[in-house]
């Protein structure tokens, strides 16, 4: 199936063939010995003719030259003769604006035949000209044909208009048509003809608004109550096209009150079952922006919507269960329990294509929970396996996903050492990643995990982001690892083989922690290694072993406490989009957005991008987007690369100085944490930077932004008049001062109870719930069904330590997020842990 | 904006353009040699049907040996632009006599034009019905010499109106005889784990129908699903009779049901198109009663042999019988030679496929068939066996037979002339993917 090198370029007109040549003279003068015959049989003979014409046309081989006979010929009532003639003439004229003037006279007649069909075929050949110097003659014949007495004529009109307007805009606002179009739109008893008159105005005022506060006006018209009801009323006249046209319409509608919306959903319930999959899609997003502003029956439309969706991915082509997938796949991170007891839908079968079973592999990772995890986990094994070897590299990632989830660890574990033992080379790399994770969000698993990995040769791992995370368990467990110096030193001897910069880096770390912890068996491989790296071209490779090595002469224990330093278990994987950029893409509900991931404006527009660099593109939009000064955290997505979870070992040096401020100078500090941050993009969001006290703020939204991370640092500005506990004190001065100081030390995000959603209903029960855990709010705010409460709480006893809490409530997804910021970052998981606890209470 | 499509491309396997179709002017030209080159040319080819080249977004399609391309610079609505295509597809097919791919293509250049301007307008879809287009479409198919004659063509007659509120038929038809067949064609699909447990098992079923019926017929479908006979009852305040009720997980009807009607009294009333069209689908996960189970024993001796015993059991009634069943398991790349004993029907090694391919004319009900085959492997320098096991997949039809156990109860014809009709009435069940791993 691989294409030659080099196409025809079949597709736009190449000059003709020397052989063509004396056809096309050939067939110039057969026409034009037909051109004026009224011979019985002449009529065939044309279309024959005609044809011959159209299929030289089609394959590329220019017939311009034929123009003036074509249109000598079509002076015949034939309909078939006409149309190919249209088409011809449709197809030559942009290309020849004087040819087309020659058209000009007989498709205007033909704009007054007396059959509707050729008067339609006519004006719409005539709009299609696309050519500006013929704009003056459009105006009369679409004038006219928006009045025809036949249907077909004004459904051809009314598109007409829209062509007319891209060719010429002034002319058309100029002739008042768009008017006309809207009296047609609510006038006319022809239903394609009022779906045609909806999809140009939308397009036409759409594009006006920009420039006339009238069309504005007139665009906002469209979604007045009159006009919505009309077409709901009707919406069972319109073909299916129309329908969804006039659906995606409605989901922009907003009604005034409660009834409206419970009758608009009763009318459109039937839609539900149309055999059209894109009217059904069209209907469900009607039905979730309806009703976002009513949690409890925003959670049954996911329950009525949930038949239909699993039917519409079930039948039809692949591609169209991909595109219901991506929608599914939306549904399911607002709602994970959506589809939880459904999970077999998702099982891939062996011969769908692999989008499809990427797309599922997603899905299963989302709706993993207690009750299901142990099927999902199994199923997923078994494409590990899998022929095609992306997909079970997905699958091996969707396992520890799914572990770092929190169901059942223990099983998928020992799963996960299972793939080890299939000593195959891509299954290994994968798993290595992910045990590396693990460990570092469960660190009490290292046990097993290390002997496993401990006999894995390095030989056999050639994928730098592989060799990197077994280097990085060479290094952090180099106590349970007797071979771990060795190893270190036998991958140190071969640096030159090494050519991934990820992967020295990584050497240099493992080295310096294996040394702190063994000094003697490592000492030789150490000084190998940084003269290595000191010798290294690249910048980062050098300026980290020049780092270490000033760090080694300037104290060890120093060192050792920056590059090794007691680390606490990751809590969050920054893996997840910001919920304001997932929050535009629900909005955008059936289209492209769902299934780039992404909101319109950044794939639309007159600017060609790339395909390249998504990711970059998102980096420099989070910047944009959040100015420091916004509490809001944006992350860095990245819409293809599921693991985002990064090698890590400079998170935990940047953490490293934690409790160590005095020893250290903060111009250092914030230069290597420049360099290393600029190594490597993108970090993780629970990346904490130290609290010290030399901590220039400035320097802090720098980094924040070269991260794209946006880490909070002012609260909501006036915060209320608060009521305070008499345990804990805390000026909102105060709080926005440690708030903008201290560093995140957890960040979580779980669910929330049903009955929590139905008491968030007054935001206020929820502030009296938490004073009477002694957690005090300080500032709350936001429409529903998102919420955002600042919460602060005083540690009893000595020293006293402030907690500082951030939580935003989405009571349509029912989850929470929840940043704490400690003064006493070690009791931050403690803190956490009873703030979880006491939300969890809420609304009993 | 549902899909206001800038061009169309038909384009063959080597990425030549074989007819297109521009409805707007807001791409380039040259928006084709961005697909050959980003798309056709590398590896990308089928790992997306979605992607975004530029300003543009393709939607593509393989359909036979041609490549469908839909080219739109606006955020469309995706589910809407491949529904286009599929109907699209079908439609062609229709004029085509049943034929879809680049003969086809080739030798009907002028339809295609004309039908790609009457389905869409300057990117808008505009109206897909056959029943419709025949008003407007001049040209005849060419249709291969193999398939049908087409019946009459009807005379172009634009000024005959079609009214919106059934715009799917045509007044003033009239037939010698009076008759309607419906079929019930169901796939089931089936995935069975190693240890024979059923891990996911489904039917989609739809209801087909063809009518020749005269005037403006009012159809009223009654079937033995849950929901329907339990309204029936309460209607008629009796009862519901004993038997098998079929839980129907979800439907979706054609334009032509009047869903006012089904949400209220749960009967499937219509008046239907002329000629054949898909009344409706529905999908059923509960109560599905497979029509074959699979035994397979696979072992290994030493590592160039293997045997693989396969056993397949109908489980449908004795008196029914399954045609072309076909049984393909799979066996290692490196296999050599192989040898086999079936009980019934012929088995061979297909090396393009790597699998065993056992063929069946005829199953009958409640018998058993067994397969068992020597495979020679080669024995290769890799120390690891392949771990990689294709599932065993099954095709098949099972006339008279339902998976789901649905069935019609009534089908009424009601024509205010009051002629008679003859209704005839199919089952058939058909293997969707039916899988065993092992």
């Amino acid at each position: 199936m691989a294409p030659p090198p080099q196409f025809q370029r079949s597709s736009s007109p190449s000059p003709s063939q020397p052989s063509g040549k004396s056809e096309i003279s050939d067939l110039k003068l057969q026409l034009r010995q037909l051109a004026g015959s009224r011979a019985p049989g002449a009529d065939d003979a044309k279309r024959e003719l005609f044809k011959k014409v159209i299929s030289h046309m089609t394959v590329g081989v220019d017939v311009s030259s034929l123009f003036s006979e074509m249109v000598m010929c079509s002076a015949t009532s034939d309909i078939v003769l006409k149309k190919m003639c249209y088409l011809y003439v449709g197809n030559y004229a942009k290309g020849n604006p004087d040819l087309a003037l020659l058209t000009i006279n007989f498709l205007q007649r033909d704009c007054r035949d007396e059959d509707p069909m050729i008067r339609g075929l006519a004006l719409r050949s005539l709009c299609s000209l696309r050519v500006t110097n013929l704009v003056e003659y459009l105006v009369g014949p679409l004038g006219s044909g928006l009045k025809d007495p036949n249907a077909y004529v004004r459904t051809v009109a009314a598109m007409g208009v829209l062509k007319l307007y891209h060719i010429s805009a002034s002319a058309c606002v100029d002739a008042d048509f768009p008017s006309m179009l809207k009296r047609l739109m609510l006038n006319d008893p022809d239903s394609q003809v009022v779906a045609n008159c909806l999809s140009s105005l939308q397009e036409i005022w759409s594009a006006e608004a920009n420039t006339s506060e009238e069309a504005a006006r007139e665009r906002e018209a469209l979604l007045s109550k009159p006009l919505v009801y009309h077409l709901l009323n009707r919406i069972k006249e319109f073909n299916e096209w129309a329908q969804c046209l006039i659906l995606d319409l409605i989901s922009n509608y907003i009604p005034s009150d409660n009834d409206e919306i419970f009758d608009i959903m009763n009318l459109l319930e039937d839609r539900l079952q149309h055999a059209n999959g894109a009217v059904v899609l069209g209907t469900i997003k009607v039905f979730l922006h309806l009703t976002l502003s009513m949690a409890d029956v925003h959670q049954q439309v996911y329950e009525r919507i949930k038949a239909p969706l699993l039917t519409l991915m079930s039948s039809g082509s692949p591609e169209q269960s991909y595109a219901v997938l991506s929608h599914l796949h939306l549904l399911v991170m607002r709602a994970p329990v959506l589809f939880s007891s459904d999970y077999k839908h998702f099982y891939c079968q062996y011969s769908e294509p692999s989008y499809v079973k990427k797309l599922k592999l997603e899905m299963l990772t989302a709706i993993a929970n207690e009750s299901n995890t142990f099927e999902i986990v199994t199923e997923l094994c078994e494409y590990a396996a899998n022929v095609d070897v992306s997909i079970a590299r997905e699958a091996i990632r969707a396992v520890g996903k799914i572990a770092l989830q929190q169901f059942d660890v223990n099983a998928i574990v020992d799963r996960l050492l299972q793939f080890l033992e299939m000593e195959k080379d891509y299954v290994t790399a994968e798993t290595l990643v992910l045990v590396k994770d693990l460990l570092r969000k469960y660190p009490q698993w290292s046990h097993d995990c290390i002997a496993v990995v401990g006999n894995i040769s390095s030989k056999n791992v050639q994928e730098p982001k592989a060799k990197s995370a077994l280097i990085w368990m060479l290094g952090e467990y180099s106590q349970d690892m007797p071979e771990a110096p060795y190893i270190l030193e036998n991958l140190v001897d071969n640096w030159d083989d090494e050519h991934s910069s990820e992967v020295r880096l990584h050497l240099l770390t493992a080295v310096m922690k294996c040394f702190f912890k063994r000094p003697p068996e490592t000492q030789n491989a150490l000084g190998a290694a940084l003269a290595a790296g000191l010798a290294d071209f690249r910048q980062d490779v050098h300026d980290r072993a020049l780092f270490y090595y000033r760090l080694l002469q300037y104290d060890e224990s120093t060192a050792e406490r920056v590059v090794n330093p007691p680390k606490q278990a990751v809590s969050v994987f920054a893996d997840t989009q910001s919920s304001e950029l997932k929050d535009r893409i629900f909005d955008e509900f059936n289209s492209l957005s769902v299934i780039y991931q992404k909101p319109s404006y950044m794939f639309t527009g007159k600017e060609h991008r790339g395909l390249t660099d998504i990711s970059e593109e998102l980096g420099n939009l989070s910047v944009e987007a959040h100015p420091a000064a916004e509490a809001l955290p944006a992350q860095i997505y990245e819409a293809n690369d599921v693991d985002l979870l990064l090698s890590t070992s400079e998170k935990e040096e940047v953490r490293g100085p934690v409790n160590n401020s005095s020893a250290y100078r903060a111009p250092d500090y914030d230069s290597t944490t420049a360099a290393l941050v600029s190594s490597q993009v993108p970090l993780e969001a629970d990346l904490s930077i130290p609290g010290l006290p030399a901590y220039n703020p400035q320097v802090s939204s720098a980094i924040d932004d070269l991260l794209g991370l946006g880490l909070s640092v002012a609260p909501t500005p006036a915060p209320p008049p608060l009521a305070l506990n008499p345990k804990a004190a805390l000026d909102p001065g105060s709080f926005q001062r440690k708030w903008s100081q201290l560093a995140i030390s957890s960040s979580q995000e779980f669910c929330i109870e049903p009955r929590a959603v139905v008491a968030l209903a007054t935001p206020q029960t929820l502030l009296r719930h938490m004073q009477g855990h002694h957690i005090q709010c300080i500032a709350s705010g936001g429409q529903p069904p998102s919420f955002k409460f600042f919460f602060y709480a005083q540690r009893a006893g000595q020293p006293p330590s402030f907690f500082l809490v951030e939580c935003l409530v989405n009571s349509s997804s029912a989850r929470a997020q929840v940043k704490i910021k400690a003064d006493d970052g070690a009791a931050a998981g403690d803190f956490s842990a009873l703030f979880q606890a006491a939300l969890s209470k809420f609304g009993e | 904006m549902p899909v206001a499509a800038s061009a169309i491309y038909f384009l063959n396997l080597r990425g030549d353009v074989l007819i297109n179709r521009l409805y707007r002017d807001d791409v380039g030209g040259n928006m084709v040699d961005a697909f050959r080159m980003h798309i056709m040319q590398t590896k990308e080819l089928g790992t997306c049907p979605v992607r975004q080249i530029g300003g543009c977004s393709f939607f593509y399609m393989r359909i036979s040996n041609v490549y469908l391309v839909i080219v739109v610079s606006s955020n469309a609505n995706v589910a809407c632009a491949f529904k286009f295509v599929v109907e699209a597809v079908a439609l062609f097919k229709s004029y085509f006599g049943g034929q879809f791919d680049e003969d086809s293509i080739r030798n009907n250049f002028v339809l295609i034009y004309e039908l790609l301007d009457e389905i869409m307008d300057f990117g808008y879809p505009q109206n897909l019905s056959p029943e419709i287009l025949k008003l407007y479409i001049t040209q005849e198919g060419v249709r291969s010499p193999f398939s049908s004659k087409p019946t009459d063509k009807p005379v172009p007659n634009a000024t005959l109106q079609v009214t919106g509120a059934v715009g799917w038929r045509r007044e003033g038809l009239v037939y010698k005889k009076n008759e309607v067949f419906l079929d019930i064609v169901e796939s089931v699909n089936l995935l069975m784990s190693s240890k024979g447990s059923v891990l996911r098992c489904d039917v989609t079923g739809k209801i087909l129908m063809k009518c020749f019926l005269s005037g403006m017929p009012d159809l009223k479908l009654g079937l033995n699903d849950k929901v329907g006979l339990e309204k029936e009852s309460q209607l008629k305040s009796r009862p519901a009779k004993s038997g098998k009720t079929i839980e129907l997980d979800d439907v979706t009807f054609h334009q032509c049901v009047n869903l006012t009607r089904f949400n209220s009294e749960k009967t499937v009333s219509f008046v239907p198109p002329d000629g054949e069209f898909e009344l409706m689908k529905y999908r059923i996960t509960e109560g599905v009663n497979l029509p074959f189970r699979v035994l397979p024993t696979i072992k290994e001796l030493g590592r160039t042999r293997m045997e693989v015993n396969v056993k397949v059991k109908s489980v449908f009634g004795a008196k029914m019988f399954a045609l072309g069943v076909v049984v393909k398991v799979p066996v290692p790349k490196q296999t050599a030679k192989t040898s086999f004993q079936v009980t019934s029907g012929r088995a061979k090694y297909n090396a393009a496929l790597n699998c065993i391919v056992w063929k069946i004319r005829k199953f009958p009900g409640q018998t058993e068939s067994t397969m068992s085959a020597e495979v020679e492997l080669i024995s290769t320098m890799a120390e690891k066996k392949s771990s990689t096991k294709p599932p065993i997949q099954m095709e098949f039809q099972v006339p008279m037979f339902t998976a789901s156990g649905l069935r019609v109860r009534f089908l009424k014809v009601w024509e205010k002339s009051g002629y008679n009709t003859v209704e005839w009435v199919r089952y058939i069940t058909k293997a969707g993917s039916y899988e065993i791993r092992c």
